[in-house]
């Protein structure tokens, strides 16, 4: 969002509390959503859960073609329309819930720095995996991502979103990366979390932040997502303070709908945790 | 080990200051692995070349090693030094190296794009310092074109960073770019304090990357970059630059005060020899090609073709008439 768009939904925010038809939309979960959406998704249905504020998740086919940045998921509220965390995170912050107000500009600027961390390292990870390692993407992703639509419509959209891929992975510098040196970050972003969460319960000791948030979407989600190996997962089960982060969280704010989500676990995602 | 660097050749007269600036911070990821080098105490040969086509892997900075070959990436740089020894990092704890590889990734999402957008996409800018600069340091005819291309190229770059695959330069592209640049120096300077360094007394890799980060918007005199001026509001982080220039890099702090007394003196010919000599014999090449042809054309030589067995005469007399029998 520009920075004046970003102004004026700010204004219309505050002016209405949180509405109870709340939607979070995001990819059909059982056939198409793919590892970083599905991510990205849980992030900002755990913030919210975090805040206390009720949302309900509708899943689309065109949920990508939807939002308004291209990328999901987006929520819909009241009348605004506001996709990614980060602007999800300034938006609720408008309407007078934030779970950072008790942090200091040192431990802020941390957190901030984390979060571009786990961006920078496990999303990209997570789109690497997919789409620049042929055989997942053959496996996998491509199947997956144009499973709603029908030939020849499916390939030519299979094949235009792993070539944007691609082309992104070039310009920072990753299309030079074996798998193996993308496994080797990925460990190495873990460790620096495992090292930053110690043995605190949040990373910002009492209080969970943003921060908990997104780093609980994506390592739950690469946990129980079953990719053609399991290395990626294994990566992460190395480190017991964050699969213990991650037990906690998911007691904490999902336990009331572990039956559901037990009950309707598909063939892509694995349910509760190993 | 020989690191090779961009740097400018030495022209006499022309727009000193601004090339003496700008040939020591170049491009921002540039000065990160040089500084590492330095506060690592790496022993490094260091090449000046102004021909990217010229260095081991193509591309600047590059760094040849004898046992492991060459490499370009800045990140991948740093590891070899490590490799080799070389490590800045042996006394951090584990939650200092967690500490820095966040804000290592923090820069590069939000200062990067918008050190991009000042030095290559904005356009006063890109034409006044950028362009001018790198049109000056190449050899001919790459200097008309090549700085185009490389625009071009950060301008794909930085549209792929972003997401954004209609970002053009002005001013909302400029707003949100530098207010994201703005808050992550914001938070630097917060992370830093009142320190010396960022962790602790001895400079890591996080200071080589922020300095190699800052120092092009610190030294640069860019005619029109809101970020700068921003930046000079924040004091640790120009003390930091400063600190970090006059402790590791003293020959190049001082460069900009020397330059204008010695290059009178030097020979600065016997550094421009490679490419004037070639620029010499290129002209002299075509003036006479195109003496030739217009000699040609307009008959005041002709080129026979004369048969086997008949006399060959002086061309100037015979030739007319030779032609006329033919006929």
């Amino acid at each position: 969002m520009s920075l004046a768009a970003e102004a004026f939904v700010s204004q219309i925010a505050a002016a209405e509390p949180w509405p109870e038809n709340a939607t979070l939309y995001q990819p059909l979960k059982e056939d198409q959503i793919l590892l970083s959406d599905s991510a990205s998704s849980l992030a900002v249905q755990t913030f919210l859960r975090m805040c206390g504020l009720p949302v309900l998740v509708s899943c689309r086919a065109n949920a990508e073609y939807m939002s308004p940045s291209g990328k999901v998921p987006f929520i819909h509220v009241g009348n605004q329309v506001v996709s990614e965390l980060g602007p999800i995170v300034q938006f609720t912050k408008a309407k007078g819930h934030s779970l950072s107000d008790g942090l200091d500009d040192v431990q802020r600027a941390e957190m901030k720095a984390y979060m571009e961390l786990v961006n920078n390292m496990l999303l990209t990870a997570e789109l690497y995996i997919q789409w620049c390692d042929d055989h997942t993407a053959t496996e996998i992703s491509r199947p997956r991502y144009s499973s709603p639509y029908s030939w020849p419509l499916n390939h030519i959209l299979a094949y235009q979103k792993q070539w944007e891929v691609r082309r992104k992975m070039n310009a920072i510098g990753w299309s030079g990366k074996s798998l193996e040196q993308v496994y080797e970050d990925v460990s190495q972003c873990c460790q620096a979390l495992s090292q930053r969460l110690g043995t605190q319960p949040y990373f910002f000791s009492k209080q969970p932040t943003e921060l908990d948030a997104l780093v609980f979407g994506h390592l739950f989600t690469i946990l129980t997502t079953q990719l053609t190996n399991d290395e990626l997962a294994e990566k992460v089960k190395s480190y017991t303070n964050l699969l213990s982060f991650c037990h906690r969280i998911e007691q904490t704010y999902f336990k009331e709908h572990e039956r559901e989500s037990q009950s309707g676990s598909s063939r892509h995602s694995k349910g509760s945790l190993p | 080990m020989a690191l090779f660097q961009l740097t400018a050749r030495l022209q006499p007269g022309k727009g000193e200051n601004l090339r003496t600036q700008y040939s020591a911070f170049s491009r921002n990821p540039l000065s990160s692995p040089p500084a590492y080098a330095r506060f690592a105490g790496a022993p490094l040969k260091i090449h000046k070349i102004c021909n990217p086509w010229r260095s081991p892997t193509g591309s600047l900075p590059a760094l040849r090693t004898k046992d492991e070959g060459s490499c370009s990436q800045p990140s991948q740089i740093i590891i070899q030094l490590r490799k080799q020894k070389y490590n800045a990092d042996f006394d951090l704890s584990a939650k200092e190296g967690a500490d820095m590889l966040a804000f290592i990734s923090l820069l590069e999402e939000r200062l990067l794009p918008a050190l991009i957008y000042a030095l290559w996409i904005d356009p006063k800018n890109y034409v006044e310092v950028t362009r001018r600069w790198h049109g000056e340091n190449m050899s001919f005819p790459l200097n008309f074109f090549q700085p185009g291309r490389m625009q071009n190229r950060q301008l794909e770059r930085l549209r792929l960073i972003r997401g954004n695959s209609s970002l053009e330069a002005g001013e909302e592209a400029e707003k949100e770019l530098y207010h994201d640049a703005l808050e992550c120096l914001n938070l630097l300077s917060q992370r830093l304090g009142s320190n010396k360094f960022f962790f602790g007394d001895s400079p890591s890799s996080l200071d080589a990357y922020v300095f190699g980060h800052l120092a092009p918007l610190i030294k640069i005199r860019l005619p029109n970059c809101q970020l700068q001026q921003n930046l000079k509001n924040l004091d640790n982080l120009n003390t930091f630059c400063c600190n970090i220039l006059s402790l590791y890099f003293p020959s190049e702090s001082k460069e900009g005060v020397n330059r204008p007394m010695s290059s009178t003196q030097q020979g600065s010919d016997f550094d421009n020899e490679p490419y004037k000599r070639r620029k010499q014999l290129l002209s002299v090449l075509v003036a006479v090609a195109a003496m030739l042809s217009y000699a040609l054309f307009t008959g005041i030589v002709a080129i026979e073709h004369v048969q086997e067995g008949e006399p060959i005469g002086p061309a100037s007399l015979r030739g007319p008439s030779h032609e006329e029998e033919e006929d």
